[in-house]
């Protein structure tokens, strides 16, 4: 009996610490995407937005060429 | 004992392994919607949001349309003159006539000009790829290289004047942007602003004296300012996705794909 409740509690341990090591990594890695280009602001991200901002004088649609 | 704890260990990996496999059905089924829109129309629907970004993509694509209606036609010409059959492709082109004139009609202020802009565009990208396909199979690989070459030299007056009609607009609507980053900078050049208006600068030395400007701000106004400059893109960005969401839940945007 006493081998059974040992299994079970040990079982228990490992599910439960899957779960936080899972959570954990997965928490982790979103504050590190959201952190990031707050905490670093360099020339790129500036142009980068401003070309966003702006069309280029010479876009164009592309549908295909016919021949 | 012993069979308990395999039987626990089992049900264990079983769960673990079907909640993996459910969760990357969702995946799957996530990455095929979004695969309805390609991303080329997705981007090009972002300035759409403000009447005069609607009424530059509708110029396009109408430019667009014109310039693929002259080159079949000069393709059917040639073709003619070699006594070949030329009835289905004059038939796609008739289609791509009328297709223009839909264009032509779409209001740009309407709420669903986005809808309508993504059908049409998907229209011309399909009736191309049937003229493509069609000649393909009357004329060899030598044939087509001649004719290629011979549409390649086309000119036509009514491109160049939506060419010039495009690039207005799309200067009329860089000017707004401009005016809107220099709100959000708090401080407006507005001899800067005529320059570019009058070609004496281009887009590009204009992008260059904004990201400068930005630069040389203290770290906090400099934060602030890339916030807000990020924010107003984002906005777009969502307007657009939403629209695309709504042409997805009214049943317009299905077969959407890559078009080739």
């Amino acid at each position: 009996m006493n081998k059974k409740i040992i299994s079970i509690f040990f079982l228990l341990i490992i599910f439960i610490s899957i779960t936080l090591a899972y959570s954990y990594y997965t928490i982790y890695n979103n504050e590190k995407q959201y952190d990031n280009p707050i905490q670093t602001i360099s020339e790129n991200n500036i142009s980068e937005e401003i070309d966003e901002t702006f069309i280029e004088e010479d876009d164009e649609i592309e549908i295909g060429e016919m021949v | 004992m012993k069979k308990i704890v395999t039987v626990l260990m089992m049900l264990l990996i079983f769960i673990s392994i079907s909640s993996l496999a459910i969760a990357d059905e969702t995946e799957e089924e996530n990455e095929t919607v979004d695969l309805e829109i390609d991303d080329d129309t997705k981007k090009e629907i972002e300035i759409m949001n403000y009447p005069l970004g609607a009424e530059i993509r509708l110029l396009q694509l109408q430019k667009v349309i014109i310039k693929n209606l002259l080159k079949g036609e000069m393709a059917v010409e040639v073709l003619k003159a070699l006594e070949y059959n030329t009835t289905t492709l004059e038939l796609i082109l008739s289609e791509m006539k009328n297709l223009l004139e839909d264009v032509k009609a779409v209001n740009t202020s309407s709420n669903d000009s986005v809808q309508q802009f993504a059908d049409l565009k998907y229209e011309a990208k399909n009736l191309t790829m049937q003229f493509r396909e069609t000649i393909k199979d009357i004329l060899d690989e030598e044939k087509l290289k001649e004719i290629r070459e011979r549409i390649k030299e086309m000119v036509s007056e009514e491109l160049q004047n939506y060419s010039k009609q495009i690039r207005n607009k799309i200067k009329q609507f860089n000017r707004n942007r401009l005016y809107q980053l220099y709100g959000i900078i708090g401080e407006a050049n507005n001899s800067f602003i005529n320059e570019y208006l009058n070609g004496n600068i281009t887009l590009d030395q204009l992008k260059f004296h904004l990201c400068k400007t930005i630069n040389q701000m203290n770290k906090e106004r400099k934060y602030e300012v890339f916030s807000e400059i990020k924010k107003d893109n984002i906005k777009k960005k969502i307007k657009a996705q939403s629209s695309i969401d709504n042409m997805k839940n009214s049943g317009k945007g299905k077969g959407h794909g890559n078009g080739k």
